[in-house]
This record gives structure tokens, C-alpha cells and sequence, in this order.
């Protein structure tokens, strides 16, 4: 899934996004939002971060949920709001513009599940603790957060691989885009330090995208 | 590596270079020592610590995507939320007792300093415009005087920014001198790096207002000079031919440029390219954006003194001392035609009293 570096370029037309961004990962990037869809148990009130269109929402919703969803970009809120007119969702799904620094906001114990796919990274290192010691506030115990993500591989072999395919497409994004993604070193670590428990990593794509799940355990604060 | 991704930053300025955002501590900072904000460049962060050698304080690195404040402010990568952002993912609340931020002024086009107040919770206060300045700034009480908040352009600025700016294109026209007349290359080396000082260090004085008419001013001047060297001496024997024409070739390089990166002019090549369709290259704006409306000229800026709140916002935040203040306590233009397009003014101002609008 080395073509999530374009992703940046994609970004910067909302509203055929999620096509591009199917067409270049090869129906990848559908696949692992079913595979998150698929962790969140049924009928869960849920929290997306970064949510873009809205298309993960859209697929929890048919399992069931209720989805609140933020993200930074007006367009892309431009373009959920649009396909929740289209698609009749407005009592399962609404969305606000903010950045993950706006999760404050929330009250405690709110959410049975958080979700975010391709989001973390492109947060700031400070962000994503920012957003993980929120989510951990604001998730109900017992409740699950799902993220899916670029990651940096974990041999020295694929890392090197990984860096050397990554470089010249890199280049382009950068060119066009003038910013680039930054895979997550360490992703169930920083899940581990805010304090959940790692329910599961699933590794795929070259080792470089992860899904990881963890869990609020109860009890805990 | 460093020095490289500095010597890259110098001259590639047009390339954004970032470095990790998030807080920085100065020296030896304590919870009394203030909060500067700066963006993401990695030239930046890099001078500000050199210039802040001897200080205690905490540096805030906002998200620019690498490019440096003015540039990114009007190209809208630095903006509210990147400032926002730091402020509260980075864990400064619980490090300082105050709740301060000093902002870079020149961040105003894109920083709207009372929403930042609104999300953050803490106060906002204009830093100077130049990094020299903060030592004097913060050692007198965070009081500016008039030269901080004005950008004067003066030759060293001149020099740094035409530097970073105009090194590619220097670059590309030793490619072509390489490729196909390489006999001249190290007259055109040392031809076009000469036009560079001179003309940089002639600008303010040239007629007209614009860097290209500045720039066809000297090429004028320097036609007379080729043709009067042509007459006087025998045919092929005029020694200064290859020179003096690459030098008319290099100056409305430089000065087509100029307007683009000085920040102080409009530029020429904008509205060219803006009305060829042309809106955008990489990140750089043509067209379509507050600024660049502006800078092209298709909108003007206009001034409601009925909505007016009397904020001082606008006077405090021009670069160029466009606005001051009449009798009443409002704003009034002082200097229009300083205006540089910068949009700090329509940004800040709260009560939508300044705006850009297509003249009537
Ligand atoms: C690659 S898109 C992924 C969108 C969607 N989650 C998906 O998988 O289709 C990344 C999204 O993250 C959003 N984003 C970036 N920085 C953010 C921040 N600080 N807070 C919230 N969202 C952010 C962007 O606006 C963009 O919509």
C-alpha cells in the first residue's frame, strides 16, 4: 500500500477521493475500512476521527451504529454533509469541523467505539497523544478504539524496502501537494503508553499498514 | 545533514523544508518565561534558535507544512488552527503559570489572533516583525516600537530573501549556458551573479513601480551603454559584448520575480500566468485567493469607517503603515499605497470594516 504517499494529492479533491483513492490502492483501502467496520460491535454509538467523506461511517451505519464525525477540512465536511443529504443519514450521522485538538470538547464516557483510518499519519506527534489521551477519556469502559493506518515496518529489511519504493513517489506528492504523509513507528506502543490494552495488531501490505484494536479495559479511567 | 537541509532552506526558500512540530524549550525555561510561536520551517526554527542564544523561554513550533511565516500565512499553511493546534496539543499550560502567546506578526494574513484567544483561552500578543528584534522586544516588557512592526526591505532583506528565491532560476539558466553556449559559462557565473548584487541593491532607487519596469529601466541603460561601446570600437572588438547582454537577459529575471518574492511590490508574473488559466504551481497561488485578487489587482481594498469598532487591530498589524488612527479612534488610511496585499488587516479585523472588493 505504498500508494497511500499520493493520498495528499487525492485529498485536495474531496469529492472523488474515496474513487481515486480505491483505484490506487486497488480496492485495498475499501477492504480494511470493511475490516474496521467489522470490529465495531453492533449498533455502537461511535467516534470517527478525520472522518473525510464519510465512507467508513456510511459502513458502520449498516452494521448498526450511530456515528458522530469530525474533520479538519471544510471541504471534506462540505462533501460528508452532502452524502448524508443524498443518502437520508442525518439521525445516524453527523459531522463537525474541527482538528483532533477540539476533542476536549466531548464529555467523559461517551462513545462505545472510536475509529479513525488514515489519519494518524498525518497528526503531529503531540497530536496524536493529544488525540489518544482524549479518546481514552471519552470512551466508556469496555469500550474499543480502532485505528488503521501506514505504519513503518518492523525488520530492518522492510524498512529499507519500504523507504526505497516510498522515495520516488514521495517526490511527486511533495511536488504536488507540498506535503507528505509520515508512517506511525510505533503504533500499538502509543496505544499501550495512553493506557489501552492491545486487543489485536493486524499487520498487512509489506508489513506497512496495521489495524490496531485496543480496549478500554473497565475499570480504568 | 543539517547543514545541508540549511544550505537547501537558504536557497530554495520557494521548496518548503519542514522540521517536527511541537514545543521547544530556549535556554532554560521556567513556568514565568514567555511563549513565542513560530512555524514549521526548517530555516527558521534554526535562526531563532541562534538569535535567541542567552534567552530562557519556550518556542512553539506551528504546522506550515515547512514553509516560512509570511509565505505561509498568505498561502493560508500557517493559519488559526495550526497555532491552536500546538498550543494545546503540546502540553505548554501545564509548563508555564501565564497564559501569553507572542505571535509573529507577520503570521497575520493567515493567524486570526482574537479566534485564537476564543480557542485557546490564552492572550495574544504581537511579537516583532524581525527575530533580531525579540532580545529588545522581551527585555523591554514586550513593548514594540514603530520600526518592529514595519518590514523595511532593506538591503540585507533584500539580499536574504532575492537570495532563496532566485537561486533556482540562476541555477537553470547555468543549465542552459552548460547545455549550449558553454564557452560563456563562467562569464554568465560571474555576469549573472554580479546583476544579482547590483541590481538587488539598486531597487529601491530605480523608477517605476514594479520590479519588471525597474528592471527593462536597466536594461534601457544598458542597451545605450552596448551600443555606444558597438560604435566606438571596431567591429567584433567591443571586449563586453557576452557580459553586458547576458546582464540584460539575468535583470528581468530577477526583477520579473522581484514583486513575487519581495512582498513589498506587486508581482508581474501573476496576474500574467492568472490569466492564462494558470491558478497554482505546487502551492504557489496565482489567483483565486484574497491576496493574489489583490496583488493582480482585480479587487481593491475598501474601508467601511461605519463598522469601525475602533480595535487599532489594522494600524498594529500593517507591515507597511497603511492604517492610522483619526480623531474619533478609528481607522483611516494613511498610506495606501504602501499596501503590499499582505491581507494581515482583513484577517484581523473583527468587525469585517476591512475588505477586498472588486472596484465599482
Ligand atoms: C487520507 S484522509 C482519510 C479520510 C478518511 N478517514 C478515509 O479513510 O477515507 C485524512 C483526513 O484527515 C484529516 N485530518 C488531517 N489532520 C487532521 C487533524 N489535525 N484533525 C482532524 N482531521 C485531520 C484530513 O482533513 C483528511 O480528511
Amino acid at each position: 500500500m505504498f500508494s497511500y504517499v499520493f493520498m495528499k494529492i487525492l485529498e485536495m479533491r474531496p469529492r472523488s477521493y474515496d474513487q481515486q483513492m480505491d483505484k490506487i490502492s486497488r480496492g485495498r483501502v475499501r477492504a480494511a475500512k470493511e475490516a474496521v467496520a467489522g470490529e465495531v460491535p453492533k449498533g455502537s454509538h461511535v467516534l470517527e476521527i478525520g472522518c473525510g467523506t464519510g465512507e467508513l461511517a456510511g459502513l458502520m451505519i449498516q452494521r448498526d451504529a450511530t456515528v458522530e464525525g469530525f474533520d479538519l477540512s471544510p471541504s471534506m465536511i462540505q462533501t460528508a454533509k452532502e452524502r448524508i443529504e443524498t443518502e437520508n443519514l442525518s439521525d445516524k450521522f453527523s459531522v463537525s469541523q474541527m482538528g483532533v485538538d477540539g476533542m476536549d470538547r466531548f464529555r467523559d464516557e461517551q462513545f462505545d467505539a472510536i475509529v479513525s483510518t488514515l489519519v494518524f499519519s498525518e497528526l503531529s506527534d503531540d497530536e496524536r497523544r493529544f488525540a489518544l489521551k482524549q479518546a481514552k477519556r471519552i470512551l466508556k469502559p469496555g469500550g474499543i478504539i480502532i485505528i488503521a493506518d501506514e505504519v513503518v515496518p518492523k525488520t530492518f529489511f522492510r524498512k529499507i524496502l519500504h523507504t526505497v519504493i516510498r522515495l520516488p513517489m514521495l517526490a511527486v506528492t511533495y511536488l504536488v501537494s507540498s506535503s507528505s504523509t509520515r508512517p506511525i513507528p510505533d503504533l500499538s506502543g502509543e496505544l499501550a503508553r495512553a493506557g489501552f490494552s492491545i486487543q489485536k495488531e493486524i499487520r498487512s501490505h509489506g508489513d506497512s499498514f496495521a489495524m490496531t484494536v485496543g480496549i478500554k479495559e473497565k475499570g480504568e479511567k | 545533514m543539517s547543514f545541508l537541509k540549511t544550505l537547501w532552506g537558504l536557497l530554495f526558500r520557494l521548496f518548503p523544508c519542514p522540521t517536527k512540530v511541537g514545543l521547544r524549550p530556549i535556554g532554560n525555561p521556567g513556568p514565568d518565561s514567555p511563549v513565542l510561536v513560530t512555524c514549521n520551517f526548517d530555516l527558521t526554527v534554526k535562526r531563532l534558535s541562534r538569535l535567541l542564544q542567552g534567552q530562557d523561554l519556550w518556542l512553539l513550533v506551528g504546522e506550515s507544512k515547512g514553509v516560512n511565516v509570511w509565505c505561509a500565512a498568505g498561502g493560508e499553511e500557517f493559519n488559526t488552527h495550526s497555532v491552536v493546534s500546538v498550543v494545546k496539543t503540546s502540553g505548554i499550560a501545564d509548563k508555564v503559570s501565564h497564559r501569553t502567546l507572542i505571535l509573529p506578526p507577520l503570521g497575520a494574513p493567515g493567524v486570526k489572533k482574537s479566534e485564537v484567544e476564543k480557542q485557546t483561552g490564552w492572550k495574544v500578543k504581537w511579537g516583532p516583525v524581525w527575530a533580531e528584534d525579540i532580545p529588545r522586544y522581551l527585555a523591554d516588557n514586550c513593548k514594540r516600537d514603530e520600526p518592529m512592526k514595519r518590514v523595511t526591505y532593506n538591503l540585507k532583506e533584500r539580499l536574504d530573501t532575492g537570495l532563496s528565491c532566485l537561486f533556482p532560476f540562476y541555477l537553470f539558466f547555468a543549465l542552459v549556458f552548460f547545455l549550449f553556449f558553454s564557452t560563456q559559462l563562467t562569464t554568465y557565473l560571474v555576469v549573472g551573479a554580479l546583476s544579482f548584487f547590483a541590481f538587488m541593491s539598486l531597487v529601491p532607487w530605480l523608477p517605476g513601480e514594479r520590479g519588471i519596469t525597474k528592471a527593462l529601466f536597466v536594461d534601457a541603460l544598458l542597451l545605450a551603454i552596448l551600443l555606444t561601446l558597438e560604435f566606438i570600437t571596431d567591429s567584433d572588438a567591443n571586449p563586453f559584448r557576452a557580459q553586458l547582454v547576458i546582464a540584460m537577459i539575468m535583470i528581468p529575471v530577477y526583477g520579473l520575480e522581484l514583486g513575487g518574492l519581495a512582498s513589498t511590490m506587486p508581482s508581474d508574473l501573476d496576474p500574467f500566468l492568472a490569466r492564462f488559466g494558470v491558478k497554482a504551481i505546487g502551492n504557489v497561488e496565482f489567483a483565486g485567493t484574497t491576496r493574489t485578487e489583490l496583488l493582480n489587482r482585480f479587487k481593491i481594498l475598501t474601508y467601511d469607517r461605519e463598522k469601525c469598532i475602533g480595535c487599532r487591530s489594522c494600524s498594529e498589524i500593517c507591515p507597511q503603515g497603511v492604517w492610522g488612527i483619526d480623531e474619533e479612534k478609528r481607522a483611516m488610511f494613511v498610506n495606501k499605497d504602501a499596501c503590499t496585499a499582505c491581507v494581515g488587516c482583513i484577517t484581523q479585523c473583527p468587525s469585517a470594516a476591512i475588505t477586498a472588493k472588486k472596484p465599482s
